[in-house]
C-alpha cells in the first residue's frame, strides 16, 4: 500500500479522503490555496502545502504545482476528490509520467468517458441504450434540425465536452432551434474550448438514476446498487437517495450487471458512476459515466456498508477487489442532503461569510461530512457546498424523518443555507411517496406542487 | 508432386515382442523411473516443509506455487535443469549444504496460451540465493528462450550470491555477470522479458529484473545494489532495505520498476495479463488446418520396447511410431546408409525431421552377403544424415535427433574411407544449422557419434535424456578393455595364465567398468548440466510436442517454408531414381 498520498482537493471531500487514509495507516499531504490557508481540515493532514493563489486556476487546477508537491513530499499516489482535476485525462497522464499513481480511472477511460459522443456509441455497443439522439457530434444546425425532426421535439442540445449544465439548451420546437444552437455552441466554446454539440431527445418527466461501480485492474467489477438524484435545481443535485423508490430488484440486477460488465469491457478501473435517465415508462437510458468519486457516494456507503474511498485506494495499489457481487447487500435506506451556503431568497446566490455558529446534529444514523467548524469563513472563490448530511434508517419513511429531524436541529448562523429548502422538499407528499422527477424542485419553487410551501422567503 | 506422403509405421507390441520380454523390459524401466521420480520429488521439496512454512509466514508463495498460479489451468509445466547440482554439497564440515535444483526453477510454462520460459528463484533454498552453477542454469534457460524467441518471465526472490561459495559463481565468463549479458541479448533480439520482484533482490538479483520490459514489485519487495546492512549509520537511522529500495522508491521515484502489487497473487495475475497482450502463437497457423493426433501406437508402450540389457537391440521404427502423430512417417533415403533412419513426421500437428539410429543388423555395403551392427555411424549413414540435416535446415523444419549411438565405425577400413572427413562434414552442417534442433539421448551416447548427432555442444534448443541414457566417451566395458589392453589378446581375452593375476586383472577391469557405469547415470550428467533434463519414457512425446510447438510459436526470426517448396522433395526425387 502507498506510504503517502496527496489529496488534490479542498473542503469536505479532502477531509473525507484524509480520514480514509489515516484509517489505513497512510501518511497524508494536503494542498491548499492561499484562501484556504486556515481551513480546519488541514490540521488533520500530516502535512499541508500551499500550492498557489486563491483562484482555482492558480491552485486547485494548477497541475504542475500539485504534481510538484506530490513529488517533493514523496507521495506515491494522489487522490483528486471530485471536481477540479478529477476527470482531466491530461492531469492523470501527467501524474503517470511523474510516477505518481492517480487514484481514479486510467487516462484512456477518462478520455473515452469524457467525450460524451464517443461514450454514448461505446455504451450502446455494450447493450446500454442511450437516449435517442445524434450518433456523434452534430455537423451543424441543418443536421440538428433533420435529426430533431426525426426524433420529435422537445430535444436537448448538449456540449460534447460539457457538464454541469453549461452549453445545454432545451429546444421545444423547430422555430427555436437555430437560436438555441448558436447560444449553446458559443457557451460550450467559452466554457470548454470545444464548441461541438450533440443532440438528444428531451425527456420531460425523467428521473436521474445512477449506478455505482467498482472495478480493479484485473477485470473484476461490481455494482453497489443505485442512487436516485432527481432532486435537482438547474441541473445541480440537491438531495440523493439509495435505493431509488422506483427501481425494482430485477431492474437493479439487470442494469447493475450490464454496467459492471461494460466497465470490464472498456477497461475501466477504480470507482465510477454510470448515469441513466428513466422515462415515464420505466425505461433507463444511458446518459454518461462519471469517472470519479461522486459527491453523493455516502448514500451508497450507508446502505452497502463499504467505504468507497478505501476501495479506491486499494484498487489504485493494484489490489484485486475484495468484494464480489454476492457480498453486496443493500440494507435500509439512505438520504443525502447537500447543504450549500446559498440564499434561496436571492435566487440561490452563494452567500459566503463567517459562520458564527455551526453545530451539526449528533444523532445515531446521521452522518455529517464537513470540514467546517464554527468561526470558519467561507471563501468566495469556490463552490458553496459546506456540508453533506446523510441519514440512514431501516425504511424510506424512517430515513426521511431522521433527516428532517436532523436538519431541523442543525444550528448554522452567519450565512444563509439551503436547509429550509431541503426540509420543505423532503416534506412534500411527492417526495414522501417517492413519486417525483427532475422537475420537482422547479415546480415546488414555482408553487406548483401539492405541498407547495413558502420556503426560504 | 510436391506432396508429403506420410505412411503408417509400427505395429502392435505383441506383433514384435514376446509378452514376457516386454514385461521384463517394462519392469526394469519402471524401477528406474520410480527412482527418478523420487529424485525429482526430493529436488522439488527444496529444503523442506520448514522452509515452505517460513515463506508462507512472510505472506509469500513458494517458487512452485508461483508457477502454479502463473500457468494456464490444466496445462503442464516442463522443467529444464531439474537436477543441476543434484547430490552435491557445498560449504565446510558440519555446515555442508545441498542446493536442490541450484536454488532456481527454470521451466517452460504456458501463460495465456503462449509458451514462456519462467526463471524462478527457489525461496525455500537459502532464500533463493545463487549457488555455483545457478548462473549457468539461468543462462541456459535464457539461451533456450533466445533461440526460440519465447517470452521470459523472471520471478525474483533472491538474497544474492551464496557467499561461502561466491568464488565459484561470481567471476568467470559464465558467472553471474553473464546473466545480465543474456538479459541484454534477449532485449536486443526483441524477446519480451517480464520481471516480478517478490522479496529480496540484492546486488545481482537487483540487476537481473531491470532490463526487463516490465518490472513488478510486491509490497514486501526491494531491489538494492547493497542491502541496509552495508550502509554506514544505517542502524541508528532505522534504514531498512525496504525503505531504500522498496516500491515507494523504485516504482515512484527511481523508475526502476513499473508497477506495485499488494502480494504475489495479484502480481502474477498482472503478468498473465501482460503476456495476453503479446501476439498469439503461430502454432495453429503452421498446422495448415491439419489435425493433431496422438500416435496410433501408444507412447506409454515405450517402456516395454527398450531392452533391460543395454547391449541388446530393438526396433527404432517402433520407437518413432510411438512418438509421432498418428504414427505416420515419410522415410527419406530408406535404401541408403541403413544404419540411420531419416524422415519427416508431424508432432503436435507440426512438421519435424527425424534422424534416428537404427539398432538392427544391417546390410554391409561392401560385402552384400554380410551383415553389420546398427547403432554405429558408417560412411553412407553419415553422408545421409548430413544431407538430411542440411535439407531440414534449408526448409526450416525443426530436427528431432533420436540418439542411440556407440560411435563412429573404427578400424583401418574406416580410416581409409575417410570417416574423419565425413564426420567433420556432418559436424560442420550441424554447427551451422540455424533451424531449431531437439536432441534426445535415448540410450547410448558415446564417442564422436554423440557429438556428430547434434548433442549439447552443437546448440540444440534442448537435449533430453531418459532413465537409461548412458552418456560417455565410451562405455565402461570398452574403457576397461582400453585400460588393460596390454594384458589382452585380439579377442580381448586375457593372455595371462596365472590364476592369481587373472583374478586381479578381472577385478581391476570390473572396477573401471563399474565406476564408468556409475558416472554414466543420467542424473549425474544432468547434475553437471551435460544434459538439460531427464524425462520418463512416456513423457517423451508430450515434451517433444511442447518443444516442437515452441519452435513454431514465434514468427519472423527463422525460415519456415511451406511444404510445397521444400528442398526435401528434391532429395526424395533424386534418390527415387
Amino acid at each position: 500500500m502507498f506510504r503517502s498520498v496527496l489529496i488534490a482537493n479542498r473542503g469536505e471531500i479532502a477531509l473525507r479522503v484524509i480520514r480514509a487514509c489515516k484509517e489505513m495507516g497512510i501518511r497524508t499531504v494536503a494542498v491548499h490555496s492561499e484562501a484556504d490557508r486556515n481551513s480546519p481540515h488541514l490540521d488533520e493532514a500530516d502535512k499541508a502545502v500551499c500550492i498557489g493563489g486563491s483562484r482555482s486556476s492558480e491552485s486547485y487546477l494548477n497541475m504542475e504545482a500539485i504534481i510538484q508537491a506530490a513529488v517533493q513530499n514523496d507521495c506515491q499516489a494522489l487522490h483528486p476528490g471530485y471536481g477540479f482535476l478529477a476527470e482531466n485525462a491530461l492531469f492523470s497522464a501527467l501524474c503517470a509520467q511523474s510516477k505518481v499513481t492517480f487514484i481514479g480511472p486510467p487516462p484512456h477511460a477518462v478520455r473515452l468517458m469524457g467525450d460524451k459522443a464517443r461514450a454514448r456509441e461505446t455504451m450502446k455497443r455494450l447493450g446500454l441504450d442511450p437516449i435517442p439522439g445524434s450518433e456523434g457530434t452534430l455537423q451543424g444546425v441543418e443536421h440538428a434540425a433533420l435529426l430533431a425532426g426525426g426524433i420529435g421535439y422537445p430535444v436537448l442540445l448538449k456540449a460534447t465536452a460539457g457538464g454541469g449544465g453549461k452549453g445545454m439548451r432545451v429546444v421545444r420546437g423547430a422555430g427555436d432551434l437555430k437560436h438555441a444552437y448558436s447560444e449553446a455552441s458559443l457557451e460550450a466554446e467559452k466554457a470548454f474550448g470545444n464548441a461541438s454539440l450533440y443532440l438528444e431527445k428531451f425527456i420531460t418527466s425523467g428521473r436521474h438514476i445512477e449506478f455505482q461501480i467498482l472495478a480493479d485492474v484485473f477485470g473484476n467489477s461490481v455494482y453497489l446498487g443505485e442512487r436516485e438524484c432527481s432532486i435537482q435545481r438547474s441541473h445541480q443535485k440537491l438531495i440523493e437517495e439509495s435505493p431509488s423508490p422506483v427501481i425494482t430488484e430485477e431492474i437493479r440486477r439487470e442494469y447493475g450487471n450490464k454496467v459492471a460488465r461494460a466497465a470490464t469491457a472498456i477497461g475501466y478501473v477504480n470507482a465510477g458512476t454510470v448515469e441513466f435517465l428513466r422515462d415515464e415508462d420505466g425505461k433507463l437510458y444511458f446518459m454518461e459515466v462519471n469517472a470519479r468519486l461522486q459527491v453523493e457516494h455516502p448514500v451508497t456507503e450507508m446502505v452497502t456498508g463499504f467505504d468507497i474511498v478505501r476501495e479506491q485506494l486499494k484498487i489504485a495499489a493494484n489490489c484485486p477487489l475484495s468484494i464480489t457481487q454476492a457480498d453486496v447487500k443493500l440494507t435500509g435506506h439512505a438520504i443525502e442532503t447537500r447543504i450549500n451556503a446559498e440564499d434561496p431568497a436571492r435566487d440561490f446566490r452563494p452567500d459566503p461569510g463567517t459562520l458564527s455558529a455551526f453545530e451539526p446534529p449528533a444523532f445515531d444514523s446521521i452522518r455529517v461530512d464537513t470540514h467546517i467548524k464554527a468561526g470558519y469563513t467561507i471563501p468566495p472563490f469556490y463552490d458553496s457546498l459546506i456540508c453533506k448530511l446523510i441519514g440512514h434508517a431501516s425504511t424510506r419513511p424512517k430515513a426521511i424523518d431522521t433527516v428532517l429531524k436532523a436538519l431541523r436541529s442543525f444550528k448554522i448562523e452567519g450565512v444563509k443555507t439551503t436547509i429550509p429548502l431541503h426540509i420543505a422538499i423532503l416534506d412534500t407528499p411527492e417526495f414522501r411517496k417517492g413519486d417525483y422527477d427532475t422537475r420537482l424542485v422547479q415546480e415546488f419553487l414555482a408553487g406548483k406542487t401539492r405541498g407547495a410551501a413558502k420556503t426560504g422567503k | 508432386m510436391a506432396k508429403v506422403l506420410l505412411q503408417a509405421i509400427g505395429s502392435s507390441l505383441e506383433a514384435f515382442l514376446k509378452a514376457e520380454e516386454s514385461g521384463a523390459n517394462a519392469e526394469a524401466m519402471e524401477k528406474l523411473e520410480r527412482e527418478l521420480e523420487a529424485k525429482r520429488a526430493e529436488v522439488k521439496a527444496g529444503w523442506g516443509a520448514e522452509y515452505v512454512e517460513r515463506v508462507h509466514k512472510k505472506g509469500k508463495l513458494t517458487a512452485w506455487e508461483r508457477l502454479d498460479q502463473l500457468k494456464d489451468a490444466g496445462t503442464r509445466v516442463f522443467p529444464v535443469g531439474t537436477f543441476v547440482n543434484y547430490g552435491q554439497e557445498f560449504g565446510e564440515g558440519k555446515d555442508k549444504k545441498k542446493c536442490p535444483g541450484a536454488g532456481v526453477v527454470t521451466a517452460f510454462v504456458t501463460v495465456a496460451g503462449r509458451y514462456t520460459m519462467v526463471i524462478a528463484n527457489d525461496n525455500t533454498v537459502a532464500s533463493g540465493a545463487w549457488w555455483p552453477q545457478t548462473p549457468e542454469k539461468i543462462e541456459r534457460a535464457q539461451h533456450i528462450a533466445l533461440r526460440l524467441r519465447i517470452p521470459v518471465i523472471y520471478l525474483v526472490d533472491c538474497s544474492g550470491l551464496y557467499l561461502p561459495e561466491q568464488s565459484r559463481s561470481f567471476p568467470g565468463p559464465t558467472g553471474a555477470g553473464f546473466i545480465f549479458k543474456m538479459n541484454s541479448l534477449l532485449s536486443a533480439n526483441g524477446v519480451p522479458q517480464i520481471a516480478a520482484v517478490f522479496g529480496d533482490c540484492i546486488a545481482g538479483g537487483g540487476y537481473m529484473p531491470i532490463i526487463s520490459d516490465r518490472v513488478y514489485m510486491t509490497e514486501q519487495a526491494y531491489m538494492v545494489i547493497a542491502g541496509a546492512a552495508l550502509i554506514k549509520g544505517g542502524k541508528s537511522q532505522n534504514i531498512t532495505s525496504l525503505t531504500i529500495g522498496g516500491p515507494d522508491v523504485h516504482v515512484h521515484i527511481s523508475n526502476c520498476a513499473d508497477f506495485r502489487g499488494p502480494d504475489d497473487e495479484a502480481v502474477l495475475k498482472m503478468i498473465r495479463r501482460d503476456v495476453s497482450l503479446l501476439p498469439t502463437t503461430a502454432i495453429e497457423y503452421y498446422k495448415y488446418d491439419g489435425d493433431t493426433n496422438e500416435p496410433a501406437r501408444d507412447s506409454r508402450e515405450l517402456k516395454c520396447i527398450f531392452p533391460y540389457d543395454y547391449r541388446m537391440s530393438y526396433d527404432m521404427r517402433q520407437v518413432i511410431a510411438r512418438l509421432v502423430d498418428s504414427s505416420l512417417f515419410w522415410e527419406l533415403l530408406p535404401g541408403k546408409g541403413e544404419e540411420m533412419i531419416t524422415g519427416i513426421a508431424k508432432i503436435g500437428g507440426l512438421y519435424v525431421g527425424v534422424i534416428a539410429n537404427n539398432q538392427s543388423l544391417i546390410r554391409h555395403t561392401e560385402y552384400p552377403d554380410q551383415k553389420r551392427p546398427g547403432g554405429i555411424l558408417y560412411r553412407e549413414g553419415i553422408a545421409k544424415i548430413s544431407q538430411f540435416s542440411r535439407t531440414c535446415n534449408d526448409d526450416g523444419i525443426p530436427i528431432v535427433w533420436l540418439q542411440d549411438i556407440s560411435g563412429f565405425d573404427i578400424g583401418a577400413e574406416a580410416e581409409k574411407e575417410g570417416l574423419l572427413g565425413y564426420g567433420s562434414s556432418l559436424i560442420y552442417t550441424n554447427s551451422t544449422n540455424s533451424v531449431p534442433m531437439i536432441t534426445v539421448l535415448l540410450r547410448k551416447s558415446s564417442g564422436a557419434g554423440y557429438y556428430a548427432m547434434a548433442s549439447s555442444a552443437y546448440d540444440p534448443v534442448i537435449q533430453l535424456s531418459t532413465p537409461i541414457t548412458r552418456l560417455a566417451v565410451m562405455g565402461g566395458r570398452t574403457l576397461a578393455i582400453g585400460a588393460f589392453r596390454t594384458r589382452l589378446d585380439d579377442n580381448f581375452e586375457l593372455i595371462e595364465t596365472n590364476e592369481e593375476e587373472i583374478r586381479k586383472i578381472k577385478r581391476g577391469m570390473q572396477e573401471v567398468e563399474d565406476r564408468i557405469t556409475c558416472d554414466m547415470d543420467p542424473v549425474k550428467s544432468a547434475a553437471i548440466r551435460d544434459t538439460d533434463e531427464v524425462v520418463l519414457m512416456h513423457e517423451l512425446r508430450p515434451y517433444l510436442r511442447a518443444m516442437t510447438e515452441m519452435c513454431y510459436q514465434a514468427i519472423g526470426y527463422r525460415r519456415i517454408k511451406n511444404p510445397r517448396i521444400w528442398s526435401m522433395h528434391d532429395l526424395g526425387t533424386l534418390t527415387d531414381i
